[in-house]
């Protein structure tokens, strides 16, 4: 499970009060391929979970038919956690789409990275027609590593957009002085250049507005 | 009853699949590429069949002897025998493994059948090229497959003389015979490639190859096997005496084994049943996703305005589906209006999974049943629970 395993190489929150008020457990939006597990049996009528009536499930044709922005539209409008179930790799029904779906995760955790989302509240699971038990086993899973997450959800996002260079400054401390313009910029190259390794020994937490 | 079957038979498969993950990483699921595998297999076999063919002489007098002389004389001419028969072994194993997976897990809907027609018949021109390989030796069994071969022809009601001398080459045993089963051998192997073709145009991305580690399993198996029963030809062919008994390889030598039980023209009428049965498979189905009884999102459509021309989709797209063609005007949006290309979807190879919505950034693809903006309420409405 490349989504669920990866250690989280992110950005610290910008604090470490959780974003769901105690008690209340995250609000979570599973898109579920037809083709793979079928808990049809263990949801209810709108399409949450019968025992974890905080995940609610969206069925598509495929996993690759997900969109990853809409995995960060989830996000953006109220979901703390947002996941894609496909079935086993190497056996989707429609050849690839697991495949492709678990590589988009992939980057768009790394894109969550530099936009200050904790990029384990998305992941891409992988679950075969039969195996509802490991399913429900994983979002249980899945769920309480995004509850224990610490933070808002989405940073503040007229903060981050207005001041993208004193974002960027403090966690570059070797760039060269005339770079510092540029980087400004959301440039192919400067987006290359700021990442996990260098925000890992930058160890600056992002100040906070 | 035989859907109850055929349901049963996929909770199998995926049931033991779910097995084997536990033991491999999913990305080394043997039976995840049973096609790959096949064509591991294939290669080998083509490769150590040029080595045999450089020595094997197709006459009555000399295929024998020139057999025994690559087995006991050429430097490791045993061994590269020994390879092409239990290759050609796991070449039949694995191709039976990715027929049935493929038809329980119904992996020939809609537009797939051309993958479907072709691996029929690649399954069946691979089992013939089994049985023209083993008349090549020579031997006893060689004198026996062609006999029964020629007897069950011959039983085919009008125009069995006739098959049976094609068969022949003459309505005797000839000695024509040979050479036209070398060549049904060895050019036979060159159609298995133009039918891959065909099993592979509409496919985008086809995984040919298994991963490394099953690739160095599968030849250290067939180089064990090979060096732990030897291969050995059978006492040579008399004209004068047919053998009875048959020493069986039961990977492609079972049909006669149904000699034994069946008289030529019943094995003949079931061969020609599953046969047609097997190409019917991907038909039998009802023509519609609704009538199927799956999600009816329709026929992905390309959104003009928004294409950039960018080739993500034509790239994802598993079936080939989509194709870029030159851009007859620029489109509406900013990021659009440079394009030299613009995206179309064949209706015909579609089978609406929607990979390609997934792949396209710019929202320039759409299921017409399952738009956007479909899920994003969806999404919008989960989060308000």
């Amino acid at each position: 499970m490349p989504g669920v395993d990866r250690p989280a190489s992110a950005p610290a929150g910008t604090g470490t009060a959780p974003a769901a008020p105690a008690g209340r457990p995250p609000r979570i939006v599973g898109f579920l391929c037809d083709f793979a597990v079928d808990v049809s049996a263990f949801t209810a009528a709108n399409g949450t979970l019968r025992d974890l009536p905080h995940v609610t499930l969206i069925k598509v044709p495929c996993s690759g038919f997900v969109r990853p922005a809409w995995l960060e539209f989830a996000l953006r409008n109220g979901a703390e956690g947002a996941f894609v179930c496909g079935c086993p790799l190497g056996d989707c029904f429609n050849r690839l789409g697991n495949n492709l779906i678990g590589d988009r995760v992939v980057q768009l955790r790394r894109r969550f990275e530099r936009q200050r989302i904790h990029p384990d509240r998305i992941a891409a699971i992988y679950y075969g027609l039969h195996d509802h038990e490991g399913f429900l086993g994983a979002v249980r899973a899945f769920s309480d590593r995004v509850a224990a997450l610490p933070g808002p959800v989405v940073p503040a996002p007229r903060a981050a957009a207005a001041r993208p260079a004193a974002a960027a400054a403090p966690a570059r401390p070797a760039a060269p002085p005339g770079a510092a313009s540029p980087s400004a910029s959301p440039s192919a190259g400067s987006r290359a250049e700021s990442g996990p390794g260098e925000r890992a020994d930058g160890a600056a937490p992002e100040e906070e507005p | 009853m035989y859907s109850r079957l055929l349901a049963r038979l996929l909770s199998w498969t995926l049931r033991l699949d779910v097995a084997i993950n536990r033991v491999y990483p999913e990305d080394f699921n043997p039976l995840y590429y049973t096609g790959g595998l096949s064509n591991l297999f294939l290669t080998v076999l083509v490769l150590s069949g040029i080595f045999l063919f450089l020595y094997y002489i197709p006459s009555f007098n000399d295929a024998y002897a020139s057999v025994q002389f690559i087995t006991l004389q050429v430097p490791y001419g045993q061994i590269i025998r020994g390879v092409h028969r239990y290759s050609a072994d796991a070449f039949m194993i694995a191709i039976l493994l990715h027929f049935f997976r493929n038809w329980f897990t119904d992996r020939f809907r809609f537009s797939r059948d051309e993958p479907w027609i072709s691996g029929m018949m690649l399954l069946l021109f691979s089992g013939f090229l089994g049985v023209t390989g083993y008349v090549l030796v020579w031997d006893e069994r060689s004198q026996l497959l062609v006999a029964m071969t020629g007897r069950t022809l011959a039983a085919v009601p009008g125009v069995g003389g006739w098959l049976q001398s094609m068969w022949q080459g003459s309505s005797g045993i000839s000695n024509l015979l040979l050479p036209r089963m070398l060549y049904l051998h060895v050019g036979l192997a060159v159609l298995l490639y133009i039918l891959l073709w065909w099993h592979y145009v509409r496919i985008r991305h086809p995984k040919v190859w298994p991963p490394a580690v099953w690739t160095l399993f599968s030849l250290g198996l067939i180089f064990l096997l090979t060096g732990l029963v030897p291969t050995l030809s059978q006492p040579p062919a008399h004209p004068e005496s047919v053998p009875r008994t048959l020493t069986v390889d039961w990977f492609f030598l079972l049909p006669y084994v149904g000699l034994t039980v069946l008289s030529p023209l019943v094995l003949i009428a079931l061969a020609v049943v599953i046969t047609v049965y097997g190409l019917y498979i991907p038909y039998e189905l009802p023509e519609t996703p609704a009538a199927l009884g799956i999600r009816d999102s329709g026929i992905a459509q390309v959104v003009d305005a928004n294409c950039t021309g960018c080739e993500l989709c034509y790239y994802d797209c598993p079936y080939n589906a989509i194709v870029m063609a030159p851009s007859p005007h620029p489109g509406v949006t900013k990021a659009a209006q440079a394009r030299k290309l613009l995206a179309i979807v064949l209706e015909s190879r579609c089978v609406e999974c929607g990979i390609c919505i997934g792949a396209c950034p710019f929202e320039a693809l759409e299921l017409p049943r399952l738009l956007e903006r479909d899920v994003q309420e969806q999404v919008v409405a989960a989060c308000r629970a």
